[in-house]
């Protein structure tokens, strides 16, 4: 394959399209021509730099510099200033730090920003995601040759138990020793599941990996399969993934066309074949047998356990379920090994976390860092601090089943077991940052109501609990919340937790309980001084059911 | 074997068993909603919660293996806090003032869960959301507003019928019970065997027929079997006052573990056919009201003996009455021609082939329960049979082969992973192009691959209709020998109706030819007379028909003895694979009315002769074509 010298990336959302993304593409690769450059120079469009108002946008790496509303008839001076002079077009150049956090925004300040350490999102936005060569030159498949030629399954296994690695899907369950589940588990056939069913809200870190490195899941694929001993897999993506969708097709496609997905890859008796199932919308089913269920036909219900998916999984065999961020890690830890990965990060969490930061912050968007930073150095050196100098209230993590923190506990660092035993949640790396003009009661009332419509039903406590919850939180919000509601609420979260079938279920109540915990007063206010602190909720004193 | 303490119990249990299986075992009751014995555990009610000692949270006692050295509480005040708190979500959920339900005062399982735990009400705020009343199906009504959502019914639908209408909509808190893709019940692919009904924990599924007629405390059971086909199923039927309330599955029951189809569940109950209710004699070319005496005294001037006298009886009567009907008729009037309603189309042909082997070739009807490979022969078990016809459905998701070989459209055909074409007539060469694909493969793509199927099974089973026994030449029926034999395929014959098997085995199996007739007796009992029969006893002067039910038949007889119906009797059936089973009775027939039984025993004294009482010697003197197994 050719090395290029330079990248240009042209955005191709709809509102650049819109505004002549595609002249400015046509323009582009003319003028590239013209100046001879074709050989040095690979011309892509690319969706997702979002940057309102300022589309079309075009990328040059490596020199990260962003161009904004670019027209046709900027293109010859850009070319021939930047990419045959080398000189950067300053005019139309614009801030990183505006755009809305996507593959431009991370890209564009790679290294720019203290302890970024990229493992994970390595080669995201750095290379073509739709051309396979540009990930072998920048050493991908190298991990799944030396697995396949030089490794047996077990010392893989041993390699990822060393690095410590642990599931970045929520839980943080040990990989290494999940692999040795499904490895040590009975069976004719086996499969192996990346979930890519990323629907926590305000998390969108697999997306960037999927949309920007589908090759780096597919070897991981492999080599967790050579691993347990799989030769099938399948890519449970959401279905509003429209891109990831296709890109992971099209990566799946090339493997296949250079032989590294089918009958015996690197000459070895290891065979392996990957499917892409398309989610359709529903929350639990990046439940990991929920996700089963779904890829069997079935309704997305999760399963009672035991037995586990690492014994009786997908069609009842053994199957292993990791998350794309889990995955995405792999490659590198084959190939820098154990003892590198375990030096990053902290010694019960190695490794680097990939989070979404969203709120009332600065800058909003992507980072990866390792393991243990704290909440105050997320907001203060990576969100470059809170918005109009507001104060800080609280960090909702993970999604909806992550938990609230309160500015407490903003220097504990973030790790699995520093959270854990400060009684919070990792969860799946979304980091919703709120100031004061957030209330507890409304945050709370917002998380509920996602519960109570992505619950998937089968459960009484999820089912129900959710739905009343929510009444109650409404209530409260419309000044005809009672002192029994709190208890109500306090039960509703003890239960949720004790009986629920599912991790939806069982995480479901932490806000209830959070809230109580650290915002107790506020909440009391509603009731007691029928007054919100905060000016959010509608006091309106109707009741729930007269409203919706 | 496993060792583990529940509340202080220690018991042994074997590997596999659950928490509550093993509860159970040790007399400890932890209570349930959604779970079930006949279904698969599904743990969604979150009722049965217990405390397992290292578990960090509650565990579901239906779905949770017990493991070696386990140890449980299920009394602890976190299990009882847990089991009100999920009561109270339920009854917070959906309607359920339980005064206004037909199944409140015992019969709802929600209801009798709460006063278990002491309920006296709920904390939570109700539920105001109505869901409309589903009352399009002719047996049963859909009430959403009484549902809990425990998938009782979905599950029985698809695991045990294997009919898949029933299931979830929606998601979360607008989860809701529909029918197919939400149609309503009575228009949807409902095939009215009421299993979810019977299932149901609650009022959300009620039947037509039984709703606010009588509770559990009001009503009387009878375990009997159903006498509408040869299958068998063992049934529960409910009484009230001597009125018959309902009809359920026994749970317990070996075969049908609590299934039933329409026919022996619902459809009883619809009969309006007018009754007969006292004897009846044509006198100067009018019926007329009259008494026994008068009824016998016609019969003992009239009836003759010999070859000029014809006798028919129904297959739906109790093996002892058949024997008896054949023992005054065949041995002791040397009738012109004794014979059954069916006159043994579907057990003829077989029968003789018993005779001629010398022994049984049928297998029993559990080999549909667990085989791989069905090959159904002219039958529509979705017609007819039809429990038998579940046992094959709700195999095919566990990957079973369906085979479908018919002359006529066939509504399991839609399910077969192979349609293969038989002409009716045609049964033999279609045997011998199956028996030689068998034997060296076949260019024919799908007969081969049947071939496939079958050579390659486990547990083969060839399973044929009463057209294929029919129409089935000896020549055909020796290759179905064969074929059996090199694929070591069970055979099953559905035989036809409750008795049928008992009349072949009494030689009851021989056409009804009126020629030469001059007197007829016929026994209908519940038996509505078919046009071919009511044509061919015109030319008979002199006809006694013995029938529950006023018929064309007891229109134009010369005598009407008037008999209790299948629910008024006792007696025994003989199922289609050789199961004894007795039915009993049920409810007192209607005042001045004999029993079928009663009637013949008459109708012997009358003539002066005096039959054979061992219906079970005469029920064994012929090689069956099943092993008959007594219960």
């Amino acid at each position: 394959m050719k090395a290029y010298r330079s990248m240009v990336l042209v955005s191709s959302d709809p509102e650049s399209l819109d505004r002549g993304a595609l002249d400015v593409f046509n323009t582009l690769q003319k003028s590239i021509t013209a100046f001879g450059l074709e050989e040095e120079i690979s011309l892509s469009m690319i969706s997702d730099l979002n940057k309102k108002g300022l589309d079309p946008l075009v990328l040059v790496y490596p020199d990260a510099v962003i161009y904004g509303s670019v027209t046709p008839q900027d293109i010859p001076h850009i070319v021939e200033e930047h990419l045959y002079k080398g000189r950067v077009v300053e005019e139309k150049q614009v801030s990183p730090y505006d755009l809305t956090g996507r593959v431009a925004w991370l890209s564009a300040r790679k290294g720019t920003l203290p302890a970024e350490n990229r493992i994970v999102l390595k080669n995201v936005g750095l290379i073509d995601p739709e051309n396979i060569d540009e990930y072998i030159i920048a050493e991908g498949y190298e991990s799944l040759g030396k697995v396949l030629r030089e490794m047996p399954p077990q010392e893989v296994i041993s390699e990822i138990k060393n690095s410590g690695l642990r599931g970045r899907g929520g839980a943080g369950f040990p990989t290494g020793l999940k692999w040795s589940f499904v490895a040590g588990a009975k069976g004719d056939k086996k499969y192996v599941i990346c979930n890519a069913d990323e629907s926590e809200p305000g998390t969108f870190k697999d997306r960037l990996v999927l949309e920007g490195d589908p090759h780096a899941i597919i070897e991981a694929m492999m080599i967790a399969a050579y691993s347990v001993g799989a030769d099938e897999g399948y890519v449970y993506i959401r279905g509003e993934y429209g891109l990831a969708i296709s890109r992971m097709k099209h990566a799946i496609e090339q493997a296949r066309a250079y032989g590294l997905l089918g009958k015996n890859i690197f000459g070895t008796d290891f065979s392996f074949d990957l499917h892409i199932h398309a989610g359709a919308g529903a929350y639990i089913c990046g439940e990991e047998t929920a996700l089963i269920e779904s890829i069997e036909g079935n309704r997305g219900e999760p399963r009672t356990r035991p037995p586990y998916p690492t014994t009786a999984g997908l069609w009842q065999k053994p199957t292993l379920v990791n998350n794309v961020e889990t995955l995405a890690n792999i490659p590198a830890i084959i190939r820098n090994g154990a003892a590198w990965y375990k030096a990053i990060g902290t010694p019960s969490s190695p490794g680097t976390k990939v989070y979404t930061i969203l709120g009332n912050v600065n800058v909003t968007g992507l980072i990866e860092v390792p393991m243990g930073i704290t909440l105050r150095e997320v907001i203060s050196i990576y969100a470059k601090g809170m918005k109009n100098n507001s104060t800080f209230k609280l960090a909702q993590t993970g999604g909806s089943s992550g938990s609230i923190i309160p500015a407490s506990l903003q220097d504990t660092p973030m790790d699995f077991d520093s959270y854990s035993k400060a009684g919070v949640s990792l969860g799946s790396g979304a980091l919703l940052i709120c100031n004061e003009e957030v209330c507890v009661v409304d945050l709370a009332k917002v998380l509920l109501n996602f519960f109570r419509v992505e619950s998937c039903g089968k459960c009484n406590p999820c089912r129900i609990g959710n739905k009343r919850s929510y009444e109650i939180l409404s209530n409260i919000s419309e000044g005809v919340g009672t002192l029994q509601d709190l208890k109500n609420l306090q039960t509703m979260s003890d239960q949720l937790y004790d009986l629920s079938n599912c991790g939806l279920g069982q995480t479901a109540g932490s806000p209830l309980r959070d809230i109580l915990a650290h915002f107790r007063a506020e909440v009391e206010a509603h009731i007691k001084l029928k007054v919100c602190p905060a000016g959010v909720c509608p006091m309106s004193g109707r009741r729930a059911h007269q409203i919706d | 074997m496993i060792k583990l303490t529940i509340d202080g119990k220690t018991i042994e249990v074997q590997e596999g068993t659950t928490v509550l299986g093993a509860a159970e075992a040790a007399g400890v009751y932890i209570p349930t909603l959604c779970h079930h014995p006949q279904l698969t555990p599904y743990g969604g009610c979150r009722l049965c919660m217990v405390e397992v000692e290292g578990a960090k949270t509650l565990q579901p006692s239906c779905t949770l293996p017990a493991t070696d050295g386990m140890v449980v509480n299920t009394k602890s005040q976190k299990v009882l806090d847990a089991r009100k708190f999920i009561l109270t979500l339920i009854f917070s959920e959906r309607n359920h003032f339980c005064m206004y339900c037909q199944v409140s005062g015992g019969d709802c399982e929600l209801q009798n869960r709460a006063y278990d735990e002491g309920m006296t009400h709920w904390d939570l705020q109700p539920n105001w959301q109505p869901y409309e009343v589903d009352a399009s199906h002719p047996f049963i009504v859909l009430d959403n507003n009484r549902c809990i959502l425990c998938r009782r019914c979905v599950r029985a639908c698809g695991e045990l019928v294997g009919n898949y209408t029933l299931g979830f909509e929606e998601r979360g808190a607008n989860s809701s019970l529909v029918a197919d893709y939400d149609v309503p019940l009575g228009e949807s692919t409902c095939v009215s065997c009421g299993t979810c009904v019977q299932i149901c924990p609650t009022g959300a599924l009620i039947d037509r027929q039984s709703a606010y007629q009588g509770r559990e405390t009001d009503v009387e059971h009878h375990i009997s079997v159903c006498t509408e086909c040869a299958v068998g199923c063992q049934m529960d039927i409910l009484t009230r006052d001597n009125r018959l309330v309902r009809i359920e599955g026994d749970w317990d029951a070996e075969l049908n573990h609590g299934l039933l189809c329409k026919h022996g569940r619902f459809l009883p109950l619809e009969d309006d056919r007018p009754r007969l209710l006292t004897p009846m004699v044509r006198k100067d070319g009018t019926l007329k009201a009259a008494t026994w005496d008068e009824a016998f005294k016609a019969i003992a001037d009239n009836l003759g003996k010999g070859k000029r006298l014809g006798a028919i009886a129904s297959t739906r009567l109790p093996a002892e009455d058949l024997a008896l009907f054949k023992s005054i008729f065949a041995d002791q009037l040397d009738a012109g021609v004794v014979t059954s309603l069916e006159e043994g189309a579907a057990t003829a042909s077989l029968s003789a082939l018993a005779d001629q082997l010398g022994k049984s070739f049928e297998s029993n009807l559990t080999t549909l329960k667990d085989t791989d490979v069905v090959l159904s022969l002219e039958l529509d078990l979705v017609d007819e049979h039809e429990v038998a016809g579940f046992f094959v459905k709700r195999q095919l998701q566990n990957g079973t082969t369906l085979i479908v070989a018919d002359s006529k459209p066939n509504q399991l055909g839609d399910k077969a992973e192979i349609k293969l074409p038989l002409k009716a007539g045609g049964e033999a060469d279609f045997l011998n192009a199956l028996l030689a694909a068998v034997e060296k493969g076949s260019s024919d793509i799908d007969l081969d691959n049947a071939a496939k199927a079958l050579k390659s099974a486990e547990k083969p089973v060839i399973v044929y209709g009463v057209d294929f026994a029919h129409n089935a030449s000896e020549a055909a029926l020796d290759t179905l020998m064969t074929l059996a034999e090199k694929t070591g395929a069970a055979l099953v014959g559905v035989k036809g109706k409750s008795n049928s098997l008992a009349a072949a085995q009494l030689n009851l199996d021989i056409p009804f030819t009126v020629d030469g007739l001059s007197t007829a007796y016929v026994l209908l009992g519940d038996e509505e007379p078919s046009q071919k029969l009511v044509k061919a006893l015109e030319s008979v002067l002199f006809v006694v028909a013995q029938a529950a039910y006023g018929s064309q038949v007891t229109g134009k007889a010369s005598v009407v003895l008037p008999v209790g119906n299948w629910a008024e009797q006792s007696g025994t059936y003989l199922s289609l694979d050789g199961r004894l089973q007795k039915a009993v009775k049920s409810i007192n027939p209607p005042e001045g009315i004999l029993t079928n039984h009663e009637v013949l025993l008459k109708i012997a004294e009358t003539l002066s002769v005096s039959p054979d009482m061992d219906w079970k010697a005469s029920l064994m003197a012929r090689i069956p074509t099943v092993a008959i197994q007594e219960a």
